[in-house]
């Protein structure tokens, strides 16, 4: 997926697990991780808007853009 | 003078208006808000007709396959063959094929039934379990279109098998075309697809974090 999320460098600045992040963004651990390994479809503005406020850090901070095949179908589909 | 602006009037005002409305609102739409999905609702109470149903129909099956065995048994016996006449056939050995030919076609009829009412029992188990896009229901829901599109079209065999044992006045009407029956059918198969865009919407909603 071209746009990945990374949360790793901030938590480490920040000194956060990811399940104390997930508490205070109020996702559980398993979607943030899903958003972590860039597996998520979509960020809802007020996800995005909850990590930029917990982690102190503007959205530019946690994604990145690599011109790449995007994850056109999600898993699954192939059986329509 | 004091300020009060229209805002101030519009508490007692609003009231009776969106009363009225909501009113109309919950009479129109007062059926949606009944609890079709999820435990104790309407597809909890469907899905426990639709087992009483099941059950009815392996006695039924049990019962035929045991009706098979005795014809069979029959078989082997002409002397009681010789006793039973129907549809005016006393032949023998038609008597014998019409005994046959109607428990196989009891047989498949019951066997096309009890295929849509299991299929029919876990969708209906899904949506107790409030989980209405499983992807499953797709393949189970086209199925059900399947069998009733193989029930409309086994009728034509079974009414010209019927026709030439005993000609009969009824067997011509029942050649005709049941617009009802194919619409169902395809209204079924509409439905599998709807749920297979619910299924993939269920998933994207599933990985938007």
């Amino acid at each position: 997926m071209p746009i990945r999320i990374r949360l790793d460098r901030m938590l480490l600045e920040r000194r956060m697990s990811l399940s104390e992040l997930a508490d205070r963004v109020g996702v559980t651990a398993a979607n943030l991780s899903i958003l972590k390994t860039g597996r998520a479809r979509a960020v809802r503005f007020t996800t995005i808007d909850a990590l930029c406020r917990e982690l102190d850090c503007q959205p530019g901070d946690l994604m990145t853009f690599e011109p790449g095949p995007t994850l056109g179908v999600v898993e699954g589909d192939a059986e329509a | 003078m004091n300020a009060t602006g229209p805002e101030d009037n519009a508490a007692p005002a609003r009231p009776s208006r969106v009363r009225l409305a909501r009113t109309f609102a919950a009479l129109d739409w007062g059926w949606a808000n009944m609890r079709a999905l999820g435990p104790g609702s309407v597809s909890s109470f469907l899905k426990i007709i639709l087992d009483v149903v099941q059950v009815a129909l392996t006695i039924g099956a049990i019962c035929t396959l045991l009706l098979s065995v005795i014809a069979l048994a029959l078989n082997f016996s002409p002397w009681l063959a010789n006793k039973f006449t129907i549809l005016g056939v006393s032949d023998q050995a038609m008597v014998r094929r019409v005994i046959f030919a109607y428990l196989l076609l009891i047989a498949l009829y019951i066997a096309a039934i009890m295929l849509i009412v299991s299929r029919l029992r876990r969708i209906f188990a899904t949506l107790t379990a409030g989980d209405p896009f499983d992807p499953e229901n797709v393949r189970r829901l086209r199925t059900v279109g399947l069998m009733l599109a193989a029930l409309e079209v086994g009728r034509y065999p079974v009414a010209v098998g019927a026709a030439m044992i005993a000609p009969s006045e009824m067997i011509r009407a029942r050649m005709g075309v049941n617009i009802t029956a194919w619409f169902a059918v395809l209204v079924v198969f509409v439905l599998a697809e709807v749920f297979r865009e619910g299924a993939r919407l269920r998933r994207e909603a599933e990985l938007t974090i």
